[in-house]
C-alpha cells in the first residue's frame, strides 16, 4: 500500500528545506524563472566590435611623431600619375563665358 | 527604410561607438540593442508581475499594459545579428558574425583563423 499524501508531502517539504528549493505543491506560477534568468543586455551589446584607436587617432595625439599613410601615399601618387597623362580632374567653372564654353553648341 | 531619428539622435555629435563596418542598418541595430539594455530590467521586473499568479489581477493586469506600452526599441525581438564587415542582415553566420559571401572571401584570403578551405 503506497504511503499517504500528507505524508509524501511531508517528505516534499523536508526535502525542500534540506537542499533549499521551493516548496511548491501544487505548481503555482510565481513568476521565480524571471527572476533566475540572466540578464543578455551585455552580450547583445558586445556583438559589434567597439571602437579602438584609428590612424587619426594616433596621429592626433602625437602629432611630434611623423607617421606614414601608405594608402594615402598611393593614392596622391594615383593621382599624380593620371594628371601626368592628361587625365586628372578639370578645371573649376569660375566665369559664365567659361561655362557657355564648356558646353559648346546644343542646338 | 530610412534611420529613425529618434533612436540615433543618441549619437548627434559624438564619435560613433562602433570599430566595425558602420551604415544606417548597423547603427539602428547598435542603438536598439542599447536600448534594451537599458531597459532590461524594468522588463523583467514588470514580467515578473504579470506572470506572478499569486498577486492581484489588477497589478498584474497593470504590469502587462505597461509592458506593452514599452518603447518598441526597447524589446529584444527587435534586434537582428547583422554583418559586421557588409552590414547585410541575411545569410550572417553566428561564428563568424559576417555574411556568407564576406565569410567565403575572408576566408579565402586567410583572415579569419583557423578557417580553411577543405580539400580531400
Amino acid at each position: 500500500m503506497p504511503p499517504a499524501r500528507e505524508r509524501l508531502l511531508a517528505l516534499a517539504k523536508v526535502s525542500c528545506r534540506i537542499f533549499s528549493t521551493t516548496f511548491n505543491p501544487n505548481n503555482i506560477r510565481t513568476g521565480n524563472k524571471i527572476l533566475r534568468q540572466r540578464l543578455k543586455g551585455p552580450t547583445f551589446l558586445d556583438y559589434y566590435p567597439k571602437r579602438v584607436a584609428t590612424f587619426k587617432d594616433l596621429k592626433r595625439s602625437f602629432p611630434m611623431l611623423q607617421f606614414r599613410d601608405v594608402e594615402e601615399e598611393s593614392r596622391v601618387r594615383d593621382v599624380a600619375a593620371k594628371k601626368f597623362r592628361g587625365k586628372g580632374a578639370p578645371k573649376k567653372i569660375r566665369t559664365k563665358e567659361e561655362a557657355g564654353a564648356k558646353k559648346g553648341k546644343k542646338r | 527604410m530610412f534611420p529613425t531619428l529618434s533612436l540615433l539622435s543618441a549619437y548627434a555629435g559624438r564619435r560613433l561607438p562602433l570599430g566595425c563596418f558602420v551604415n544606417a542598418r548597423i547603427l539602428r541595430d547598435h542603438a536598439k540593442r542599447e536600448a534594451f539594455a537599458a531597459a532590461e530590467q524594468t522588463r523583467q521586473a514588470l514580467r515578473y508581475i504579470a506572470q506572478n499568479t499569486q498577486l492581484s489581477l489588477r497589478m498584474r493586469t497593470k504590469a502587462m499594459i505597461d509592458l506593452a506600452h514599452m518603447d518598441p526599441n526597447t524589446r529584444p525581438m527587435k534586434i537582428k545579428n547583422r554583418c559586421i564587415m557588409g552590414g547585410k542582415g541575411r545569410g550572417v553566420l553566428r561564428a563568424f558574425r559576417v555574411s556568407r559571401f564576406q565569410f567565403r572571401l575572408n576566408a579565402r584570403a586567410g583572415n579569419l583563423p583557423g578557417v580553411k578551405k577543405a580539400i580531400w
